[in-house]
């Protein structure tokens, strides 16, 4: 067993508005340079849709992460011999306008505009050539299901459904996707570099691009099945979501999660065995993949995997944090949250709450499976997006959110906490009392402190670390 | 020529392009390791990157590798294999003749793009454009040698070439070689003076290690210890 610590987001979609809040601090504070202006660490997409950058989740199209044979992994772009043979021209890259073209407006020339009939008028203009142009896409181009009724057929999440009949606007519906990167336990951008330069992080598995050692081979951008790698078109080199690790090495959460006004993000440490990382990953069946990965994930209440970690050199300072964390509990205690796209086999660690969406008919009188597909977003999307389409593991997060809602009404509302709802749920395994109180603590309530349970960073050799102010930094 | 300008010529300014080249390449990677990158443009504009690209890349390395073989390996040790000279310059003919037109077509086209393409323009620095009119130069003259001029290399600019590498340069060598082989021989210096100022930095970042590192890499914080 070789235990490795690693950071994670647990994002609530059954609380996401959808007000790209999360957005707006991570883009001011890490991409607003030339180069980076068109890219978002952090995106907000509503679905269905294609999404930013366009298609990103067809990897008919781009080629991303692995797939799997006999049990061993291989790139799905091809291996090493494959790519240096190609270096000169990546066939899968994606062109800048897949994301958008940057733009900005001549706000000049409305203070310098004469005196004219009618207001002068400013167009967008290029930040890549100074012209002007006409905006085709953005981060959020289908907001709300913006032109959706168009580009909604390409959603591969639609496999196995109609779409044409989910985007009439009678059966229409949609829900919020914040995406950022997933710092992946099997990370496919790493893989795909050619020079080494994108590596994960010992103590806490954050992903890095080293800027030092980044060449531009550009083969990062279309390894990541998730596009969160992006490409620095001034400088030549690929920059990612740092997890702003200089914020968790001292305690404070992301920016994204610090933000968030509907409090739907969760940070915190998981265990997990590193030994079993590409057997989880390279499972025959896609849908066993989700199932593996919680499996390799180690109970950090277990004396065991505590007398191991704490041998194999794991802080303290993280095994404490492993043991409160609100991800561990989301992600392996009580199985609500669930990776996104797993099929890609990069083994994600930011993972999602499937929502809870209104219903199209009463639910008087009736079992919970037959609820949950009266659901006006089809279960079988969901799976498709949250767990290579197997519905169990969508299903059941959903009864668990049904009967934990149930339960607390009937506690808060009608003051008779009706405990035959947690028997009821429609769950293999029994919900107790007390576990339910919890997860209501922490998804309804959510406080800060219990959202992010974050360790601080082993001081490299104990200095006085105020003393060392104004000694580090970028350059 | 005269005495003070063929000693000029073939003495004195290879080894100052060869310092510029050495000192250049590392005063770059210690001031300006951020842009030590390819500076890819496909990402601005990728389709019509492919075809030029390609054969411009596969020409410059057969280019690389034909020059390396030919010239700085003596003909007694292809003498040893049995290659003679005859086959040799048949080879080095045939060889240089396709390497050379992979270049300039490439080049070409590279040119013509990034004139071209507004994104790849606005993107597009001096040094880009010297260097790019410099390798179209110095790869033109290399080709019209191969087409217009049949001379033999082998006994002539080759142990000259040697003689500079072995620091005991031997001018005498180079004074019977046509015009225009001279013209490719320093334009190919100024090009190599010129290489550690531009994006050909990235020839030796090439990635040769992926063959055999582990896909995955981890890394430490600098100054912990642990598992």
């Amino acid at each position: 067993m070789k235990i490795k610590a690693q950071m994670t987001m647990v994002l609530n979609l059954d609380k996401c508005l959808g007000c790209h809040t999360c957005s707006i601090p991570c883009k001011n504070v890490w991409t607003s340079r030339q180069g980076a202006e068109y890219m978002w660490f952090n995106n907000v997409e509503s679905k269905p849709g294609i999404g930013y950058p366009k298609n990103w989740e067809d990897q008919g199209i781009y080629r991303g992460g692995w797939t799997a044979k006999n049990n061993r992994l291989f790139l799905a772009a091809g291996g090493r011999v494959t790519k240096l043979s190609r270096i000169f021209n990546n066939p899968d890259l994606p062109q800048i306008d897949a994301y958008y073209e940057p733009w900005d407006y001549d706000y000049g020339g409305l203070v310098t505009s004469p005196v004219k009939k009618h207001q002068p008028a400013i167009r967008p203009r290029s930040q890549i050539t100074g012209q002007s142009m006409e905006i085709q896409w953005g981060p959020n181009w289908e907001d709300d299901l913006a032109g959706v009724c168009e580009t909604g057929t390409a959603d591969t999440n639609f496999a196995g459904l109609d779409a044409q009949k989910y985007l009439e606007f009678e059966q229409a519906f949609m829900m919020y996707l914040p995406r950022l990167c997933e710092h992946c336990l099997s990370p496919a951008c790493a893989a795909s570099c050619p020079s080494g330069a994108l590596y994960k992080r010992d103590e806490d598995g954050i992903v890095l691009v080293d800027q030092a050692r980044c060449r531009g081979w550009r083969y990062c951008v279309s390894g990541c099945p998730y596009k969160k790698v992006y490409f620095n078109w001034k400088t030549g080199t690929s920059e990612k979501c740092i997890f702003c690790y200089p914020r968790t090495e001292s305690g404070m959460t992301t920016m994204c999660s610090a933000s968030c006004v509907g409090r739907i993000r969760y940070v915190g440490v998981i265990l997990y065995d590193a030994e079993r990382i590409s057997q989880a990953a390279s499972a025959a069946d896609p849908k066993d993949i989700y199932p593996a990965l919680v499996d390799i994930m180690l109970d950090p209440h277990d004396p065991d995997v505590l007398k191991q970690a704490e041998k194999q050199g794991i802080s303290e300072a993280f095994l404490k944090a492993a043991q409160n964390s609100p991800t561990d509990k989301l992600m392996r205690k009580w199985p609500l949250a669930l990776p996104l796209h797993p099929e890609y086999r990069t083994l994600p660690m930011v993972w999602y709450v499937p929502p809870l969406s209104p219903l199209q008919t009463g639910t008087e009188n009736k079992k919970a499976d037959e609820t949950l597909s009266d659901m006006r977003i089809p279960v079988k999307y969901l799976a498709n997006l949250l767990a290579a389409g197997d519905e169990a593991p969508v299903r059941r997060s959903l009864k668990y959110l049904m009967a934990l809602r149930a339960y607390m009404r009937s506690l808060r509302l009608e003051k008779t906490p009706d405990k035959s709802i947690l028997g009821q749920a429609g769950l293999d395994e029994k919900l107790d009392e007390p576990a339910v109180l919890e997860i209501y603590d922490l998804l309804a309530i959510a406080k800060h402190k219990d959202r992010f349970v974050i360790p601080t960073a082993p001081n490299p050799d104990q200095a006085d670390m105020r003393a060392a102010q104004g000694e580090k930094g970028f350059e | 020529m005269s005495g003070f300008v063929h000693i000029l010529g073939f003495i004195v300014f290879p080894y100052i392009a060869l310092t510029i080249f050495v000192l250049g390449h590392a005063w770059r990677y210690v001031t300006d390791w951020k842009r030590w990158n390819a500076a890819s443009s496909q990402f601005l504009h990728k389709d019509s990157l492919k075809g030029g690209i390609t054969i411009f890349h596969w020409g410059s390395l057969l280019t690389l590798v034909g020059h390396a073989g030919g010239m700085l390996i003596p003909q007694r040790i292809y003498d040893l294999f049995g290659i003679s000279e005859a086959a040799h310059n048949f080879m080095a003919h045939w060889v240089g003749l396709v390497a050379g037109l992979l270049m300039i077509a490439g080049g070409g086209w590279l040119l013509v793009r990034r004139i071209g393409q507004d994104r790849i323009a606005a993107n597009t620095s001096v040094h880009d454009y010297v260097l790019l009119a410099l390798l179209l130069v110095v790869s033109g003259l290399g080709l019209y040698n191969v087409v217009f001029t049949h001379y033999d290399v082998l006994y002539s600019v080759a142990p000259w070439i040697r003689s500079i590498v072995v620091l005991a340069p031997n001018p005498a060598l180079m004074a019977p070689v046509p015009v225009s082989y001279k013209l490719h021989i320093l334009s190919a210096f100024v090009l190599l003076a010129y290489s550690p100022f531009t994006r050909l930095v990235h020839i030796w970042s090439a990635p040769v290690t992926y063959l055999y590192r582990s896909y995955v890499i981890f890394r430490k914080l600098p100054g912990t210890k642990g598992a």
